[in-house]
């Protein structure tokens, strides 16, 4: 094959603006990691607390506001357009999630799990999974998606099956709703469970669907997408075993969510380069 | 002067990869009854109308068209 027909290198086809863009989402995360430290650690005033505690939670705002702006710049009377907005639309989610969590919790003096917050952060898996199965669907006449849903189907299942072996029957369950509350012990319940067959599952489909791009870059941001999910599904998993254990949120915690939706934002920005007309 | 499979792989390939490139010529051909070697300038409407119809999904328009208008240049 000619050279004329070889795969791109991301150099010719990430923008700088792109590699700015995402360098200073990637310093602003890098800022959040060194608060949250602190203020788990203790170490802040009142006032530096609360300013750090909104600074991640509007953190959230602008990595959902930067995949819904790349999502209607590609514009919603194409596909790939909607897929691209229900991306956004699950960081908005979270995003709305935590404004209500950090006016719940810093200002209301709240238990803020479970809560309202709640809602919005179950939304999220609605949104993501549409947008991972439309994705997955969009490539069903160009490549073999059947192998790759089954595949990733069977370890949903062996996953789920562990989920309630490891988590749910020893922790959460028995805890019932006497130690958790009921739409304590729901939530429990889903987020391990969706995040397995919600996000977890179909991101696997999703990668094993875009891997026979090879380096196509219509698969690029996918590839990142897909990352994202998996963070974001570990990260989850992991907080409804801390929550159980009393140890609840960490700086660790708090950076996998933050990193997930970050993954998201910079998906989206090579998204807007690959889909660019050279 | 490329043939018109090669140039369709050359223009899908930066998109899709070789291997789905080169599938999407051989199912083109394949639905008007031909091989993918045997494909010349008097498909074009059809293989134009099956590459917008398999990357519709994935890529948006524009992106579809300037592959499309590649193809039919040749470069």
């Amino acid at each position: 094959m000619s050279a004329q027909t070889s795969a791109p290198r991301a150099r010719g086809v990430i923008t700088s603006g792109t590699y700015l863009t995402a360098g200073v989402l990637v310093a602003l995360a890098a800022i959040f990691s060194f608060l949250s430290s602190q203020m788990y650690a203790g170490t802040l005033s009142d006032g530096a607390y609360t300013a750090a505690y909104w600074y991640g939670t509007l953190l959230q705002v602008l990595l959902a506001s930067v995949v819904i702006t790349v999502a209607l710049k590609i514009g919603l009377n194409q596909r790939v357009g909607v897929q691209w907005l229900l991306v956004g639309s699950g960081v908005a989610s979270y995003a709305l999630g935590d404004i209500v969590w950090t006016v719940l919790d810093l200002h209301m003096g709240l238990d803020p799990y479970p809560s309202v917050a709640d809602v919005f952060y179950v939304l999220q898996y609605g949104f993501f999974v549409a947008a991972l199965v439309l994705a997955v669907r969009s490539y069903k006449d160009l490549t073999p998606v059947r192998t790759p849903i089954m595949i990733a189907a069977l370890v949903g299942l062996v996953l789920t099956a562990a989920v309630l072996m490891f988590l749910l029957v020893p922790y959460i369950f028995p805890a019932g709703t006497a130690e958790l509350g009921f739409w304590g012990l729901v939530v429990s319940t889903f987020y391990p469970l969706g995040d397995v067959l919600l996000i977890f599952s179909p991101a696997l489909a999703l990668s094993l669907v875009i891997r026979q791009l090879g380096a196509g870059r219509l698969g690029w941001p996918w590839w990142i997408v897909v990352v994202g999910a998996f963070v974001f599904a570990l990260t989850d998993t992991a907080y409804s075993y801390a929550d159980w254990a009393g140890s609840g949120l960490t700086a660790t915690l708090e950076m996998g969510w933050v990193v997930a939706n970050l993954l998201f934002a910079i998906a989206a920005l090579v998204a807007r380069d690959a889909y660019r007309v050279r | 002067m490329a043939t018109l499979r090669e140039r369709v792989i050359a223009a899908l390939t930066p998109y899709v990869g070789a291997t789905v490139a080169d599938t999407c010529v051989r199912g083109t051909a394949l639905s008007i009854g031909k091989s993918a070697d045997e494909l010349n300038d008097s498909d074009l409407p059809a293989l134009k109308s099956n590459v917008r119809r398999l990357l519709s999904p994935v890529a948006p328009s524009t992106v579809i068209d300037d592959l499309l208008a590649q193809i039919e240049r040749g470069n």
